[in-house]
């Protein structure tokens, strides 16, 4: 289990960089530097990251920038992006409206 | 409520979904196949060039052949594929959440083939998100599905296969390809694919990556610049490039959010995040499968291996064959997955820098950094001869598994032997009579027919030419280098389109005798 304050402690304050202001997120519009600036506040898994800046959590549910995010937190980390503990997949996999989510039709195939 | 179950349920009709259901309907399976897109066939359909491998790989035939065969097959065993049936939940106890329509329902199946597929990988760079900027696999579906030109100049990054294959068809398309480039030191893909390129006059930026793409609201230019070991740029290397589009293929990332949504075991893996499963796609959880790239990113050659694999695994655990069927069944498709993981871009070599080839000669240096053999390294490679009569020259370097060459020419004339990845070499005695078949069937267009002394000081080389228009008898332009520059003048001699050649067209332009040996490609006055 990772101890947060250690790592904050190891990884030292968020330093400013030229490329903050790119988006990395598209859908849900947040940047790079959003995206850095939460490792600092604390946010070290995916799920965590999804639930405070919202990046990942829009029309395409991560599947363009999941891999991009996973690789801007890993270097924050000093981690390789394999050791960033990815996000859990829930239903929908897919953006579905509600009226459609609401239309159930049961076990009916 | 009463629950529709299914036997096997299918998601993803691509090659591995497709062809896993066709062996399960074969073995008296009532499968049904799932699928978000309104076609079937997955990325099949956009693949318009010809494929490697051997005969039972369907090697020299055009991708989307494949998926017309693969369709058919799945239609004539009774497969049921429902299109725009997009699967978005797998629950406990193997159950299913569908929409259909503007409906969400419920289904079961005794097992379940996840065969999803894969997404294309992003860069970010200032200005990526500017219309204009796509994935590789959008511009193929733009052009080869929709018919629609993804724009006029273009720069691809990523000198992968996918990079390079679509790069040509975008030349195909009538797009100018102003650059490829990649971060890496080396190209990734099949040199061949490269050298079609390259003899275009495609340049390759390696070391490079985009720093900028500019515009305000379209892409109109990018700034490329190298990198160091570290990735990292260096300053004063800036080479700006006029571009209204921007290819990015980078990989491509498993689409697993099922497997992981249904509790499989998952792993993290250089080829991204993925299943744990055994080599019949068998998951963590019993009934539940993974085939295709959802299950590690390979070709859709062996992806349609994978598939039938998963496929008798699949008809195995439901019972509807015996261990011992399913046995000799898998051999015969391992042998022929085992096949295509060979060679120089086996899965285990990927990364790795190799220097010489299965028969020890060295690679070309210049291939790897600017997409073309150099004419000092030609004379290296076992297919590359020099005779009087007509006969092939193959300029194929890379061990790579492919043999429909050897298969092509009726007169015996080409070796490449057992192993499907050795360098094709020509038997001396056999003799060559010019037909072509060789040339057409290259898959990396990298067989040429060469005569020497046709004419007064003059001989004959013979090129693959797939694009359009065709040049005519009789006409004069140049011909190019393997690095794409003008050599000499040509005139063309002869213009083949045998059927047998499927749409590759045979161009013999006269050329020379100092330059016949290095002309391999035409371009009009």
């Amino acid at each position: 289990m990772l101890d947060i304050q250690e790592k904050m402690k190891e990884i030292g304050p968020y330093v400013p960089a030229e490329d903050d202001d790119i988006l990395v997120c598209r859908c849900e519009e947040v940047t790079k530097g959003e995206i850095r600036k939460a490792v600092h506040d604390g946010m070290t898994t995916i799920e965590e990251l999804r639930r405070f800046t919202r990046c990942g959590m829009g029309l395409c549910q991560g599947q363009t920038c999941g891999r991009l995010v996973k690789s801007i937190v890993a270097r924050e980390l000093h981690v390789r992006p394999d050791e960033v503990e990815p996000a859990t997949s829930r239903t929908p996999m897919r953006p579905i409206e509600m009226k459609v989510a609401g239309r159930d039709g049961g076990y009916a195939g | 409520m009463k629950m529709t179950r299914y036997d096997l349920i299918v998601i993803g009709a691509g090659p591995a979904g497709l062809s896993a259901a066709i062996v399960a309907a074969k073995a008296g399976i009532k499968p049904v196949v799932y699928d978000e897109n309104a076609r079937p066939g997955g990325q099949l359909f956009k693949q318009i060039h010809k494929f490697f491998g051997s005969k039972e790989h369907m090697a020299k035939v055009r991708g989307f052949r494949i998926g017309e065969q693969l369709l058919a097959e799945a239609e004539a065993a009774g497969v049921k594929v429902v299109l725009n049936a997009t699967v978005i939940g797998l629950f406990p106890e193997k159950e299913v959440l569908v929409r259909i329509g503007d409906e969400v329902s419920h289904v079961k199946g005794d097992a379940i083939l996840i065969a999803t597929g894969a997404s294309e990988n992003m860069v970010s760079f200032r200005g990526w998100t500017l219309p204009g900027v796509m994935g590789a696999g959008a511009a193929q579906t733009l052009m080869n599905l929709h018919h629609v030109k993804p724009g006029e100049n273009v720069l691809m990054l990523g000198t992968g296969n996918v990079g390079l294959v679509v790069s040509y068809q975008l030349l195909q398309a009538g797009c100018q390809v102003k650059a490829v480039v990649d971060a890496a030191p080396r190209i990734g893909g099949y040199g061949v694919h490269a050298s079609k390129l390259a003899r275009t006059g495609v340049p390759f930026y390696l070391s490079h990556t985009i720093k900028e793409a500019e515009g305000t609201d379209h892409v109109t230019g990018v700034t490329i610049a190298e990198v160091d070991e570290h990735f990292q740029f260096i300053k004063g290397t800036e080479k700006h490039i006029e571009v209204d589009t921007i290819c990015v293929a980078v990989g491509l990332s498993p689409m697993t959010q099922l497997l992981k949504m249904s509790g499989c075991e998952m792993k993290d893996t250089r080829g991204g995040y993925l299943p744990v499963c055994d080599a019949y796609g068998q998951t963590s959880i019993p009934g539940i499968f993974a085939a295709g790239d959802v299950s590690g990113i390979e070709e859709a050659s062996s992806a349609m291996i994978e598939g039938r694999m998963a496929g008798y695994a699949i008809a195995e655990y439901l019972g509807f064959i015996s261990s011992r069927e399913r046995a000799s069944e898998e051999e015969v498709q391992k042998a022929s997955l085992d096949a295509l993981r060979q060679g120089m871009f086996a899965p285990e070599n990927r990364g790795k820098k190799i220097e010489t080839t299965e028969e020890g000669i060295r690679i070309s240096e210049n291939l790897l950094t600017h997409g073309f053999v150099a004419d000092d390294e030609i004379s290296r490679f076992p297919g590359v001869t020099r005779k009087t009569g007509i006969h092939p020259v193959m300029e194929c370097t890379q061990n790579i598994p492919c043999n429909p060459c050897q298969d092509a020419c009726s007169k015996g004339c080409i070796a490449i032997g057992e192993n499907i990845t050795a360098l094709p070499s020509v038997i001396s005695g056999k003799e060559c009579i010019g037909c072509g078949m060789c040339v057409a069937s290259c898959s990396g267009q990298a067989i040429f027919l060469e005569e020497e002394d046709v004419a007064d000081g003059m001989g004959e080389v013979t090129i693959p030419y797939e694009f359009l228009p065709l040049p005519a008898e009789g006409d004069t332009g140049y011909g190019l280098g393997r690095d794409g520059r003008i050599v000499c003048s040509a005139s063309v001699s002869r213009v083949r389109t045998l059927k047998a050649y499927d749409h590759t067209a045979l161009v013999t332009l006269r050329v020379p005798m100092e330059h016949l040996h290095e002309t391999r490609f035409y371009r009009a006055q």
